[in-house]
């Protein structure tokens, strides 16, 4: 059986740092800034984004398929992500509840999928080629999701303007 | 005719902010979900330029452009990717199969716009009825110009405008300042150093949120080589110094194409008045003449047949102003129009000093000459249609 390989923190963090501060500021305007946990291997997913799991989440997913294989979620509570629906799509907040859930759910998806493009376009730089998955959505509150393979396990939290940001990446090198 | 600009991605928020994102200029934006629709759309519209994701389901976008290359009827559109797909391996691989340009999402509005600017002409939306702006309408004008005092001159010049004249002393300010707010005209001072005036157009025009701003260069009367280089290479006029407002103020309005007709036509009580301003400089008779006839038809078409000449502000006559009333009384009797003149006593001398004017009579108030127009009959109704 050959070693298990793995990817250095130091270059996940590096490329998800870069991929959410690029694309929140790009697309929203908005800074975003990682917070330094002081536990990570013991969280329960979902890191809860204010400390109270039962606030509604939507959780975007895209995978990544190639030399590494992997999935990112991306939460965000639900009105944290209408007002990001807004500042993404011009659009007020009256519009996007005419238009229904359809579209926050849209533009999620392609923050997620433009958050996880950058970050895997740095590891296929890195040496790690790898190509994307189509994105996919999750609603709810008090859920876990948890891996059933040997992955390594990465989760990270943001803060933006007083809103929080977190990122659960799984990955593993492929064979 | 319209560009046709396609975009094809899965994702809604994508075409929503393209399509937001070309709104200000005229053309359409067709949109398809995946490479089967975009391929479809493509055949039937021919689009002049496809914007296209990679990773969609049912057909992705490297499929769709290798079946666009080999096809000969659609191989000639110019593609831009537009995907988050990025790193170096997959952008030579799809660039390899033919693309115009990729752009790696997140993406910003401006850089979406100057990439496509390249490839087509984006040509900015005028209204949609096709109706002008009026000289009452707010504009921005930017200015260009290290003399601190030229600025203010034009401030204070202007100040009576709805326009908002904004300085810089700066290139690089005046760049600024079009990224964050492009103006609706720009004004440059010629002597820059370093032939800024010069590169600062060129960056202008290279933007295609600036490339129809009319521009204008500003330069000292004498300075007739800076005057010639500026016309040359396309500035819309160029303003010698000292500047003349009224002049430079006609200028503005023409070169924004604004509607300026209210300054000299209003209609009072059923009457058309016309009033030739005190300064009735050659671009102002100019400016006049080109909308006698749509005014007085517009009149005529509103069941008014009597129009007031009103010349009493004016300080003296010239050729261009005899030309100009001539014209307006011309019209008004091809019309059908019964016009009659208001002057003040030193106009009325210079008249019988020409043999064309000699014979014009003039009222010494408005509010006479109007009265002497109630004895006219008022134009008789259109026909309606007889029934049997």
């Amino acid at each position: 059986m050959p070693a298990t390989q793995e990817i250095s923190e130091n270059l996940i963090r590096e490329n998800i740092n870069r991929a959410i501060g690029e694309v929140f500021k790009t697309m929203l305007g908005r800074q975003a800034d990682l917070c330094v946990l002081t536990d990570q291997t013991n969280c329960w997913p979902p890191i809860p984004v204010d400390g109270v799991s039962n606030i509604p989440q939507i959780v975007g997913t895209v995978g990544f398929l190639g030399d590494v294989n992997g999935l990112i979620y991306l939460y965000l509570d639900v009105p944290f992500a209408r007002l990001a629906t807004c500042q993404m799509l011009g659009m007020t907040e009256q519009e996007i509840d005419e238009s229904g859930d359809e579209v926050i759910n849209d533009a999620i998806g392609e923050l997620t999928n433009m958050t996880v493009g950058s970050f895997k376009n740095g590891l296929s730089d890195a040496g790690f080629p790898c190509r994307l998955t189509i994105p996919t959505i999750l609603r709810g509150s008090n859920f876990s999701i948890e891996p059933i393979a040997e992955v390594q396990r990465f989760i990270y939290k943001f803060q933006s303007a007083g809103q929080s940001i977190v990122t659960d990446i799984l990955i593993k090198i492929g064979e | 005719m319209r560009n046709k600009i396609l975009t094809v991605d899965d994702s809604k928020t994508v075409r929503i902010i393209v399509r937001k994102a070309f709104k200000a200029f005229d053309c359409e934006i067709l949109e398809a979900a995946n490479g089967v629709e975009g391929l479809a759309i493509a055949a039937k519209e021919m689009p002049d330029l496809i914007l296209l994701d990679v990773t969609m389901p049912v057909m992705d976008g490297v499929e769709m452009l290798t079946k666009i290359k080999s096809d000969p009827q659609l191989k000639g559109i110019p593609i831009m990717m537009l995907t988050a797909e990025g790193g170096k391996d997959n952008v030579l691989k799809v660039a390899k199969i033919g693309v115009r340009d990729y752009i790696v999402k997140p993406f910003k509005e401006d850089v979406l716009l100057e990439k496509a600017g390249r490839i087509i002409e984006l040509k900015p939306l005028t209204d949609s009825k096709g109706k002008a702006r009026s000289i009452f309408d707010p504009a921005t004008l930017l200015v260009v110009e290290d003399k601190p005092a030229i600025v203010q001159q034009i401030q204070e010049g202007l100040k009576t405008s709805p326009w908002k004249v904004h300085g810089v002393t700066s290139q690089a300010e005046a760049v600024d300042f079009c990224a964050k707010t492009p103006p609706d005209l720009i004004m440059i001072s010629l002597s820059l150093p370093e032939d800024a005036a010069f590169a600062l157009f060129r960056l202008i025009r290279t933007n295609v949120k600036t490339k129809y701003t009319p521009v204008f260069g500003l330069v000292v009367k004498t300075e007739t080589g800076a005057q010639q280089q500026a016309q040359t290479v396309g500035f819309t006029t160029v303003i010698t110094k000292p500047i003349d407002i009224s002049e430079l103020e006609s200028k503005v309005a023409k070169a924004m194409n604004l509607d300026t007709s209210q300054r000299y036509f209003t209609t009072e009580g059923g009457v058309l008045i016309m009033r030739v301003p005190e300064n009735c400089s050659t671009s102002i008779t100019a400016e006049i003449s080109t909308y006698l006839k749509p005014k007085l038809s517009e009149a005529v078409d509103a069941g008014h047949n009597k129009a007031v000449i009103d010349v009493h502000q004016l300080r003296s006559l010239h050729m261009g102003v005899i030309k100009l009333l001539m014209q307006a009384m011309q019209t008004s009797r091809d019309l059908g129009v019964h016009f009659t003149l208001v002057g003040n006593a030193h106009i009325i001398a210079e008249c019988k000093g020409f043999e064309d004017t000699r014979t014009w009579a003039f009222f010494d108030t408005i509010e006479e000459a109007k009265a002497s127009l109630t004895k006219v009959p008022a134009p008789a109704p259109a026909m309606a249609n007889a029934t049997p």
